[in-house]
């Protein structure tokens, strides 16, 4: 066999062979010892000087392409083996045969985090502040009368602790944080304080004795009604979509002065009311109290009302989440079913 | 509040009649419309009539002829309803006319009888399901007039809610001034003055507490007679609300609705030597009030009283005895104004939330008893046929005068900013009736209505009010820069890894019940039972705040469990309450953040069956670690005792050396407390030491070496734990250990009372070279001779 046929011959060989052993024999039958290629370097020593270089190159050339071709084919053979056998490892990937699942943030927590960092954005901080309080926080440094109706007991829940004095009381709202807040820190202020609140209310499908408010307080040297307006309309528009418009109606709350109610425009039908389950066909959802700080509670926690002016809020977090998600039970943020916390996500 | 658009229109004559658009109005300027109820007039030719005759049909027995009078004509039809006998006054269609429901009334013959139109039941009318019979309607239904005009229809009417600071707004004339004063139009006050007689009044008042009482107007109505209140009035009281008596009580309950003075109405005949007497409750004073209720007076009770005795309580409900009744003649009208938390406290001392404590613990105008009770007297008058003199007792113990308030216009800038053009500011505060005087101070006069307006900043709210909040424009101020604090940061790190290894977040009530504290049989003396109670509990369950975050867990295990869900793991973050002060400056008490989980059934990866690895303490400290790992916390645990937990499965947490909870088992006695069985696993830890902050984490290169690794099984005394053990071992060599984990743990027969064998896989790399066969064989010998320090012995030697 002259080296020209070797190649063509590797090709055959190289192809019929079906296994690697068999693909070493070809292998040993053209580049072993008694192979052409070495009968053609045993005849490279006896020619000619000035005819070795060439036929010395052809010879390397010929033996580099066999070697390619089998190596080629010892791959192929590889993956055609592992093909076989994979075949057989073959899977049902629909069938749910391990499992790694996460458990979820409460909805109440996502909707605390979600409210604080709209508001983070903005600038604001977040603060937490005592749940069993005193009574000069809840209600007197926020301008609330001392016979005012909210401070009875058929309203609010008191404690047996302390000095009868400090009527110690589980907060009715988040609000008692402005006072403390302003307190510890100079203006401008702006921050959100979540948390708990509590309620002398029996437990129904609407209401809760403990439920969570966020309030939102900010104090500068000129803020006004607009900021107030202009700031709930952002709020409002990143938590329920670009397309939600807001009204502040007029409302009354000791703490603030103007005091009004925030409305916003139903999600669900656009603000129409057709037909619409969630707002009732009003097209509005009362989302939040809020108002101008009243120049009494500057007093009271030693501010200067005539230098600052400032805007206060508070929400209901149950409310929001229940709006948002369709939920019309509000048992379902106390009775901690897995099946309903799954869902959180 | 409920109000009648019809009604309304006795006072004011709105711009608009659209529900929808008065309803804007009325939310915007602070009167939020709970519902609108729209009542459409859906009949014609259906007349109130009169049942003149009833007799048997003489081709059937389930049906009655019977001759009706329309007051044009009578006519005869058939009817198949036996709720009703001669003389009934009913709603009748005549023939031509439809109904609501688009059926034809005509002529027909029903059993060879001709039956001219229809008497109607309440469906028929579309009023209601009711179809066991025909509406009968009250015996003093006009006959002739249409149904529709009967009960008044079309109408509208608005349930507002009325915020506290409002009270006279709790009244048709309120809203009425309001709604003038937002459309600038004009109202008009409906007429006060009674047709009187000359006679001289009789009656004596005199106020002996002048801090419960400013003024009481008594006024005399004689020759009363006691009857049903005309139609028109009492479907003017349905409409709102309220259920009509008889003439003289509709009429108190009328003027209140409409003027916002809450009247009452007693039986001068029974009033003892004609006298009134305001005073506080003698100690142990009964009443009997007007819903027969007998009720024992305390001495800051406000009563109003005879020459003899209390007969009733002030500005909140009458007595039974001087009660007007079918006899009575002659009619003492009471108008007064009482200070609002006086009121206040004795309604709800003695249950009695009236229409009339509503509106005078709010604050009723002091200046308004003498019109509201001429008004009362000429409505009676009219009413009754009895006669008032023109003279009536007015009593006054303190004088309210309108106030005055100084208003700068840049205050006004300074709050609501530049949208309200000062110009405005006068006309806007003179709509709402106050006098203005000056340009810059405005001086503005208020009416005693408006008890909520004593500041400038009052009226600049009355102005955005008016103004219209919908007119401001909107813009956003930014603070100086905000973000989570690392404290908050931290405390969402805890939560990601938490739910990340398969816990879902609770929320529980902040409450413990008896059941929590026997379930946990805390020593008297742990702070766990040294609970806070709550005064006014709304029930047992609710009546002590938690000391610990674990019953609630459980709680909620059980609630789970009982729903058939067996594999659950949830964690809870929130306050704790104890029985100290928060710190030194503090007087609230000390109510510190928990971190606490539970985990029943299985928890972590799930295999084809399903099944997780079965809770236990294990889960617990695995949990921990996880924790105290990804939150870089130096740690470390060791066995503990604690109520409510497995004594031999229970660890004290310790991080930095501080104490800061435990995790393990649940005591099973405890857990079968909550319907809870297998092993639960549970801890509670303190937020603060988790989430503070703690230095960065510093790199620790990897080596480029290979390891040597050497598995070794010591016999070790059986109480040692094997963290002891591993952190005694690899002491000497601890820069170059890589790992050091027990994986095998065996008591068993082969082993010595008292000793335990703990198998642990070391492993060590150099950071600068390869560990030769020497080196290696140095580390295993230190590794033995470090062991025995704990009474450890290498096994198999």
């Amino acid at each position: 066999m002259d080296l020209e046929q070797l190649v063509d011959a590797a090709l055959l060989k190289a192809t019929n062979a079906t296994g690697a052993a068999e693909l070493d024999a070809v292998e040993s039958e053209l580049t072993g010892r008694s192979s052409p290629i070495a009968d053609a370097r045993r005849q490279l020593g006896k020619m000619p000087a000035e005819e070795r270089p060439a036929f010395g190159a052809r010879v390397n050339e010929v033996t580099e392409r066999v070697k390619a071709i089998l190596a080629t084919r010892r791959a192929e053979l590889v993956r055609i083996e592992a093909d076989r056998l994979l075949e057989d490892d073959k899977v049902d990937v629909t069938l749910e045969a391990w499992t790694v699942a996460a458990g979820t943030e409460n909805l109440i927590q996502q909707t605390i985090d979600e409210v604080s960092e709209i508001f983070i954005g903005l600038g604001y901080r977040v603060a937490e502040g005592p749940e069993a309080e005193l009574g000069w926080y809840n209600f007197g440094a926020l301008n609330t009368p001392p016979d005012h109706p909210s401070r009875l007991e058929s309203d609010t829940l008191y404690l047996d602790y302390g000095d009868p004095a400090d009527e110690i009381l589980l907060r009715t709202q988040t609000s008692p944080m402005q006072a403390r807040y302003m307190e510890s820190y100079e203006p401008p202020v702006y921050v959100v304080v979540p948390g708990k609140t509590y309620r002398a209310d029996p437990i129904d499908a609407s209401h809760l004795p403990v439920f969570h408010q966020i309030e939102g307080l900010a104090v500068d040297t000129n803020i006004t009604v607009s900021d107030l307006k202009g700031t709930l309309a952002y709020f409002a528009r990143e938590f329920f979509g670009p397309q939600v418009v807001i009204r502040l109606r007029a409302h009354f709350f000791p703490f603030t002065e103007p005091s009004a109610e925030l409305d916003v425009s139903c999600f669900v039908c656009g603000g129409s009311g057709v037909n619409c389950r969630l707002c009732k066909g009003s097209g509005w959802l009362e989302m939040a109290g809020c108002g101008m700080v009243d120049p009494n509670v500057f007093e009271a926690v030693g501010y200067d009302p005539a230098t600052v002016t400032g805007f206060a809020f508070g929400m209901g977090v149950e409310r929001m989440a229940m709006v948002k998600h369709g939920i019309s039970n509000i048992r379902h943020f106390i009775d901690n079913d897995i099946r309903v916390l799954r869902q959180f996500r | 509040m409920k109000v009648s658009l019809r009604w309304l229109a006795d006072y004011i004559d709105l711009p608009t009649k659209d529900p929808g658009e008065l309803k804007y109005v009325l939310d915007l300027i602070g009167h939020k419309v709970e519902s609108v109820d729209v009542l459409d007039a859906r009949w014609t030719d259906v007349f109130v009539a009169q049942v003149d005759e009833i007799r048997p049909h003489p081709n059937a027995d389930k049906v009655r002829l019977c001759k009706v009078s329309t007051g044009r004509e009578q006519i005869e039809v058939v009817c198949g309803a036996w709720n009703f006998e001669t003389g009934a006054k009913v709603a009748f269609a005549v023939p031509g006319a439809t109904l609501p429901d688009g059926m034809e009334i005509g002529r027909r013959q029903i059993r060879g009888v001709e039956s001219a139109g229809m008497i109607l039941s309440e469906r028929e009318l579309g009023l209601g399901d009711d179809h066991t019979g025909i509406l009968v309607l009250d015996a003093d239904a006009p006959v002739g007039v249409e149904f529709t005009e009967l009960v008044a229809l079309p109408d509208v009417i608005f349930d507002l809610e009325i915020t506290s600071n409002r009270p006279d707004a709790m009244s048709m004339i309120g809203i009425a001034r309001d709604l003038a004063a937002y459309y600038d139009i004009p109202y008009s006050l409906p007429p006060t003055d009674p047709p009187t007689s000359g006679e001289a009044p009789r009656i004596k008042v005199r106020i002996e507490d002048p801090t419960g009482c400013y003024r009481f107007v008594a006024r005399e109505l004689r020759g009363a007679t006691i009857a049903p209140s005309p139609f028109w009035l009492r479907q003017r009281l349905r409409a709102a609300g309220v259920r009509p008596i008889s003439n003289v009580v509709d009429v108190t309950n009328y003027v209140m609705l409409e003027l916002g003075q809450p009247l009452h109405a007693f039986d001068l005949d029974k009033v003892a030597e004609e006298s009134i007497i305001v005073r506080r409750a003698l100690p142990g004073e009964r009443l009997v009030t007007l819903d027969g209720v007998e009720r024992t007076l305390v001495s800051d009770d406000l009563v109003v009283a005879d020459a003899v005795k209390a007969s009733g309580l002030a500005g909140t409900m009458g007595g039974e005895e001087s009660e007007v009744s079918a006899s009575t003649k002659r009619v003492l009208i009471e108008a007064a104004a009482w200070d609002p938390p006086t009121i206040m406290y004795m309604s709800r001392r003695h249950g009695l939330l009236s229409e009339a404590s509503r509106r005078f613990e709010r604050g009723v105008d002091p200046n308004l008893p003498p019109d509201a009770a001429s008004r009362a007297a000429r409505l009676m008058v009219e009413l009754t046929g009895g006669t008032t003199p023109a003279a009536f007792v007015d009593e006054i113990a303190r004088i309210v005068e309108p106030g005055r308030i100084e208003l700068s216009l840049s205050e006004v800038t300074r709050i609501l900013g530049d949208d309200v053009p000062l110009a405005e500011v006068a006309p806007l505060l003179r709509r709402l009736r106050f006098g203005v005087e000056g340009t810059d101070p405005l001086s503005v006069t208020v009416p005693t209505y408006r008890p909520d307006l004593t500041r400038p900043v009052d009226l600049v709210e009355e102005v955005a009010r008016l103004f219209g909040l919908d007119r401001f424009a909107e813009t956003v101020p930014t603070g100086p820069g905000g973000g989570w604090t690392v404290e908050q940061r931290r405390h969402r790190a805890v939560r990601r890894i938490l739910t990340g290894a398969g816990l879902s977040q609770a929320v529980n009530l902040a409450f413990l019940g008896l059941e929590d504290l026997e379930a946990f049989a805390y020593p008297s003396d742990h702070e766990g039972r040294q609970t806070i109670a709550v005064k006014n509990p709304l029930n047992d369950e609710l009546s002590s705040l938690r000391t610990s975050l674990v019953p609630g867990l459980l709680r909620s295990l059980r609630y789970n469990g009982a729903r058939g869900l067996t594999d659950v793991a949830l964690f809870e973050i929130g306050r704790v309450f104890h029985h100290r002060h928060w710190d030194e400056d503090s007087r609230v008490p000390d109510q510190p953040d928990r971190l606490a989980f539970a985990a029943t059934g299985g928890l972590g990866p799930r295999g084809l069956d399903g099944s997780a690895r079965p809770t236990d303490v294990h889960t617990a400290t695995a949990i921990w670690r996880l924790l105290g790992k990804g939150l870089n916390l130096d740690f470390e645990l060791k066995s503990a005792v604690h109520p409510g937990f497995h004594p031999g499965r229970t660890a004290d947490v310790f991080v930095a050396g501080q104490r800061i909870g435990h995790i393990g088992e649940i005591h099973p006695v405890t857990a079968a407390a909550y319907d809870l069985v297998g092993r639960i696993a549970a801890g509670e830890l303190d937020m603060s030491p988790i989430i503070a902050p703690v230095p960065d984490w510093q790199i620790n290169e990897p080596s480029p070496y290979p390891p040597v690794a050497f598995d070794l099984a010591f016999e070790v005394p059986a109480e040692l734990p094997a963290a002891d053990l591993v952190r005694a071992t690899v002491a000497p060599h601890a820069e170059q250990l890589e790992e050091a984990r027990v994986f095998d743990e065996y008591r068993g027969a082969n082993l010595p009372a008292g000793r335990k064998s703990l198998a642990i896989r070391y492993v060590f790399r150099a950071q600068d070279h390869t560990l030769t066969t020497e080196e290696a064989a140095d580390l295993r010998n230190d590794l033995i001779v470090a062991a025995q320090s704990v009474g450890a012995t290498l096994r198999g030697t």
